[in-house]
């Protein structure tokens, strides 16, 4: 379970505070999705990288599988974000120097799982994702679309119970962006994962259990039905 | 840590290496071109050194110089481990004459075959040639001929004192080694011509290559009778000693800036390669790798790019020394008025253990030094915020 009780985070913009979020708070129950929706520079990412512990709030809490992973030691924080965490990254972020297979691969080797067993899982996921003949390929031959979906696969490898999705499908078209969601939900559900998604996509909107709109930093609304 | 996980890191720097090629390429590259360009400085450092004393011991005195020593001590007995030839010297002090003109002399009887296959004294010959043996030839330097007003195959005559009797000698070569030592009271001649031949003499003795000279010596000290005496040649040439001392110490500032110039330049090359790759590091730390494999991530990429770079660098150096050193590098036209060059302005660059190994050790240290402040940089910093930096 994910719980953000009251978050806020200012930025320095030039001699400017910008709040980022203001007293945000939200729960997502294991199992269960969320969109995150507003327009840019709303706060939404920013929301995203605090429950992920890349950066830390400056008030509030946030408790994921109930550890309040912002009191975690550096090396604690490393640990549970490479046990417990996915990320999809807006651009895929792969590592340019990897394969398909070595990148889809690392967040399970870093788990310690057997090589045998890596090897089984990454050509598991690889045909999941329709990329069962791109496993020796450079993330640079690869389209957008496929650089999505191996970051998809690499995010989910280790069986993580928190998934963070950062507008995943923002560089892809429509019959795209719906597998790539439909992929997703099918897997949080079969791992009774929790997900976080941040997006402008009605596609991913209508798919989630709940949305939160943001604005300014603020939630200016909450919704368990797949309209607001 | 065990190796399995240090043999993931490694795979993943060397794939990181491996597929960055162009940017490892040039990289090794002028690490390997630096280490090389080190130690082919530094071999060429030490054969200049060498050069100079090369040239100032096998002109006369060799490596070691034995004096007083005992009639009944043979040359075979000082060859110990280590020594290449000894040549044996008698030393007549005296006056040379000619009409009424008088010279005083250290008139040095020695078998000219010795002197001719261990010294290069026969290769500053300017006119005639060096006595033969049983004769009584004399070889004599330019100045001394000048002062007696003789020419070659003229005679004189050798004395020890005024009213001892006289041995005439023809004669048949004269010589100019440009140093005063040399050029101004010594002649030579074959042995057995003089009386008391058997009396105490001394001795020149040339080493092998890489021998310690003062090992020699404390071993002769020990060996044989106090009255018997041996220098060094940094004993007997305290200016050539201070000359190779000062050569070291401006060899050391030299080394030193260039060292320090090239370690600059590798440093800054090694930071600008981490912050270009700035964001593949973000975003291994967003999936949780933890600060220390950060920091032995970034250890093995810049240590194994610098590792290997290196052993191409040292096999380059060793290479380019030895070539020049088969070859040798002829100075002449710099060194043809320097008396510590008298023989020979040909430099054979040598390597030693410290060319060998310091070189690959700066290099590698100032790399990992350098990869220090950018690898705080992605440990202490925000995730968001390196990845922001995209």
């Amino acid at each position: 379970m994910i719980r953000v009780q009251e978050i806020g985070k200012a930025y320095r913009s030039g001699r400017r505070q910008v709040e980022a979020l203001d007293e945000v708070s939200c729960t997502v129950q294991q199992g269960e999705t969320l969109a995150v929706v507003g327009k840019s520079g709303s706060g939404k990412t920013t929301l995203l990288n605090c429950i992920g512990g890349l950066e830390r709030p400056d008030s509030g809490r946030i408790a994921c599988l109930g550890e309040n992973i912002h009191e975690l030691s550096r090396r604690a924080l490393s640990m549970f974000q490479r046990e417990h965490l996915g990320f999809v990254f807006q651009f895929g972020n792969l590592l340019s120097y990897l394969t398909v297979h070595e990148n889809i691969e690392f967040p399970l080797a870093l788990n310690r799982v057997p090589r045998r067993e890596r090897d089984l899982r990454v050509s598991a996921l690889l045909e999941r994702i329709g990329l069962g003949n791109s496993a020796r390929a450079l993330p640079g031959e690869l389209s957008g679309g496929e650089v999505q979906r191996i970051s998809f696969a690499r995010a989910i490898a280790h069986r993580p119970q928190i998934l963070l999705a950062d507008e995943p499908t923002a560089s892809l078209d429509s019959q795209t962006a719906h597998d790539l969601v439909q992929l997703m939900l099918d897997v949080v559900r079969d791992q009774a994962a929790s997900l976080i998604v941040t997006t402008h996509d009605p596609v991913v909107i209508e798919l989630t259990d709940s949305i939160m709109h943001l604005r300014d930093g603020k939630v200016v609304e909450e919704s368990r039905t797949t309209v607001l | 840590m065990n190796s399995g996980i240090i043999g993931f890191w490694l795979r993943i720097a060397s794939l990181f290496l491996l597929r960055s090629r162009r940017t490892t390429v040039v990289l090794s590259l002028m690490v390997l071109l630096s280490v090389s360009i080190l130690i082919f400085l530094s071999s060429l450092a030490v054969g200049i050194n060498d050069a100079m004393v090369r040239n100032s011991v096998s002109l006369y005195s060799g490596h070691v110089a034995g004096f007083n020593l005992a009639a009944d001590l043979t040359p075979e007995r000082l060859r110990i481990d280590g020594v290449d030839a000894v040549v044996k010297r008698i030393e007549n002090r005296g006056l040379l004459q000619h009409d009424d003109r008088f010279e005083p002399v250290t008139l040095i009887a020695s078998n000219p075959a010795d002197e001719i296959a261990n010294t290069a004294l026969w290769r500053k010959i300017s006119a005639g040639k060096y006595p033969q043996n049983g004769k009584a030839e004399i070889l004599l330097s330019e100045y001394l001929s000048e002062r007696l007003g003789l020419g070659i195959g003229e005679q004189l005559q050798f004395r020890r004192d005024p009213v001892s009797s006289p041995v005439t000698f023809r004669i048949t070569g004269v010589y100019r080694t440009g140093i005063d030592k040399l050029d101004r009271g010594l002649a030579f001649c074959p042995p057995a011509i003089l009386p008391d031949d058997n009396a105490r003499w001394s001795a020149a003795i040339f080493l092998r290559d890489g021998i310690e000279v003062e090992n020699i010596v404390r071993r002769y000290r020990e060996r044989f009778s106090t009255a018997a005496q041996f220098k060094s040649w940094h004993e007997l040439m305290p200016d050539l000693r201070q000359l190779i001392d000062l050569n070291y110490v401006s060899m050391s500032i030299v080394t030193f800036i260039v060292f320090g110039l090239v370690a600059v330049g590798v440093s800054s090359a090694f930071v600008i390669f981490i912050l270009k790759n700035l964001r593949e590091y973000g975003i291994v730390k967003s999936m949780g790798v933890t600060p220390f494999e950060i920091g032995l991530l970034i250890a093995l990429e810049v240590g194994l790019m610098n590792v290997i770079a290196c052993i191409g660098g040292v096999a380059l150096g060793i290479i380019a020394s030895q070539v020049m050193s088969s070859i040798g590098i002829d100075l002449t036209a710099f060194t043809s008025h320097n008396r510590y060059f008298a023989v020979s302005g040909v430099v054979i660059p040598r390597l030693t253990p410290y060319s060998l190994w310091v070189p690959p050790a700066v290099a590698l240290g100032f790399g990992l030094v350098a990869s220090i402040w950018p690898t705080m940089l992605v440990v202490r910093g925000r995730t968001a915020d390196i990845l922001r930096g995209i």
